[in-house]
């Protein structure tokens, strides 16, 4: 289950090119964690993250929906999310 | 003894709080105050964690009734707790999670556990009592305390509602996306709503939809307390939000434009709040109309030969303002811009002098340097840094940094370097950083 999919590398690529990571979108592993130990975003990233998101697949993320934490938590839950929810 | 009230205007069955579409009145707020200043420690000092608003204010009142000062610690990195936890041994933590700072005893915040009583009257606090304690991030590296008076506090929040022109039978509810622990949000969120009776939503949204919902959960009239960063992205989302009769914005400049269209897509009106850590609030001006900022009733203005300061009865003395301002008389003044050393990043002052301290103490950095490159676009603008640590990797350097200095300073990103282009007095110019950080992109290009 390591394959990344091709959201996946879609997403990766907007991950980075919205927050002017130093990183190379194929190098996020889907399953890493994207806050904290990981990639070491925060809540302003979260914050101008959801706004692309919502840019580009018209899904409106919101923290009181319970899956957030978990939506947030990698790569690969950001995109299951945003394929669930996805307008665009 | 001169004191103030803890509350403005007391109506035991008034709403104080909204949590979940559930309301929760002034009576019970007295009542589950009483419970808990029974139970606190015999302390001097108490650091209040509590994410949820309403118990975050139960315990400050709580502290308050027992004589007690709430210390407000300037992050919640690790490093941040542990220093002023060793500052202040003598302290007890008070929380609705599972937070544990150091060795030192954490006490929950009770959810409702009083019933309200017709009988509970209204505590009276000295005004020269020390409220709160906030912080600084000093150049030494140490953070530097601000003690606040309870009667600080309350001048501020009255004089702030009279230029907002809060009436108590407005009965307004606040909701803020801004941390209850900072001044701004202690000041606009908590100290502001219980003077003038009015009531405030028990979360912290984040999202726009977050926002909305919020929003949406209580009554109107509604004021937002926000900051641009949070304004921005609800206009970027172009959300429906909810009537709100004002929207107060601050710790960090706002522009006219993103004003204009907040007020003409949420049909409101947006005030920004100036103030600094150690002054407290102290102006406000409708952004889209003025450029200067008024200050508030009590406070005067001084042109001093190395600078600007104010003065307030509730001063103790004079206080220079950290950003370039220029007076226009005694009431208004213009702000020009930042002292080179204060960097502001997602509404969260730093000093950039403290955070090269940080960087340098850290094991295996022989020399390094915090950068805040030219604002470009509408993002936020982050620092980078350059860093002399032959043989250590960024990642071990970032991991060090992250125990040490709030996250939102955190290098994007740490450039590893053969050293620094210092000059012949050891001093680092911005032209020399710049020059280096173009020559770095020309080497990512070339793929070198």
């Amino acid at each position: 289950m390591s394959d990344v999919s091709s959201l996946e590398a879609e997403v990766a690529k907007l991950i980075v090119r919205t927050l002017t990571l130093k990183v190379d979108p194929a190098q996020i592993q889907p399953e890493e964690p994207l806050f904290g130990d990981g990639l070491g975003l925060d809540s302003i990233d979260a914050l101008e993250l959801s706004l692309a998101i919502s840019q580009f697949y018209g899904h409106q993320i919101r923290s009181d929906d319970p899956d957030t934490v978990a939506t947030f938590a990698s790569l690969r839950s950001l995109c299951q999310s945003i394929e669930k929810h996805r307008t665009k | 003894m001169n004191t103030a009230a803890l509350l403005g205007p007391y109506h035991a069955d008034r709403v104080l709080a909204w949590e979940n579409g559930s309301p929760i009145t002034y009576g019970r707020f007295l009542s589950d105050v009483g419970a808990l200043a029974d139970l606190l420690p015999e302390k001097p000092t108490v650091i209040n964690l509590a994410d949820d608003r309403y118990r975050f204010l139960v315990g400050f009142a709580a502290a308050l009734v027992r004589g007690q000062t709430t210390l407000l610690p300037p992050s919640r990195a690790p490093g941040a707790l542990a220093q002023i936890a060793r500052d202040y041994g003598t302290s007890y933590c008070l929380v609705d999670g599972t937070e544990q700072v150091g060795q030192l005893p954490s006490y929950q915040i009770p959810k409702g556990t009083g019933s309200p009583t017709d009988t509970a009257k209204v505590p009276q606090i000295p005004i020269d009592h020390p409220a709160v304690v906030a912080f600084t991030s000093g150049s030494t590296g140490h953070p530097h305390p601000h003690s606040k008076t309870w009667g600080s506090l309350v001048a501020v929040a009255r004089s702030t509602g009279t230029r907002l022109g809060l009436k108590t039978s407005d009965h307004m509810t606040v909701v803020a996306t801004v941390p209850h622990q900072h001044m701004y949000g202690l000041e606009a969120s908590i100290m502001l709503p219980i003077q003038h009776g009015m009531a405030f939503h028990v979360g912290r949204p984040l999202f726009p939809e977050d926002v909305r919902l919020a929003l949406a959960g209580v009554p109107s009239p509604r004021m937002l307390v926000t900051t641009p960063l949070h304004i921005r992205a609800c206009v970027t989302a172009r959300s429906r939000l909810p009537h709100v009769e004002c929207i107060l914005s601050a710790t960090a400049p706002l522009s006219r434009s993103l004003a204009k269209q907040a007020e003409t897509l949420f049909q409101t009106t947006v005030y920004e709040v100036y103030g600094f850590t150690e002054a407290g609030s102290l102006a406000t001006r409708r952004t889209v109309a003025e450029n200067a900022w008024h200050v508030l009733d009590g406070i005067t203005l001084h042109q001093e030969s190395a600078g600007c300061s104010l003065q307030a009865l509730y001063l103790r003395e004079p206080i220079p303002f950290p950003d370039l301002v220029s007076l226009q008389g005694p009431h208004r003044f213009v702000l020009h811009g930042r002292g080179t050393d204060l960097v502001n990043i997602g509404g969260h002052r730093g000093s950039l002098s403290d955070l090269n301290q940080k960087l340098n103490e850290i094991e295996g950095v022989q020399d390094g340097v915090f950068f805040l490159p030219d604002e470009t676009g509408t993002s936020v603008t982050r620092l980078i840094a350059f860093v002399v640590a032959p043989g250590k990797a960024a990642e071990h350097i970032l991991s060090a940094l992250r125990t040490v200095i709030d996250p939102l300073f955190l290098p994007r990103p740490l450039h590893l370097v053969p050293h620094l282009p210092r000059n012949e007095t050891g001093k680092l110019t911005r032209e020399a950083l710049l020059g280096l950080l173009q020559e770095l992109h020309k080497e990512e290009r070339h793929g070198t």
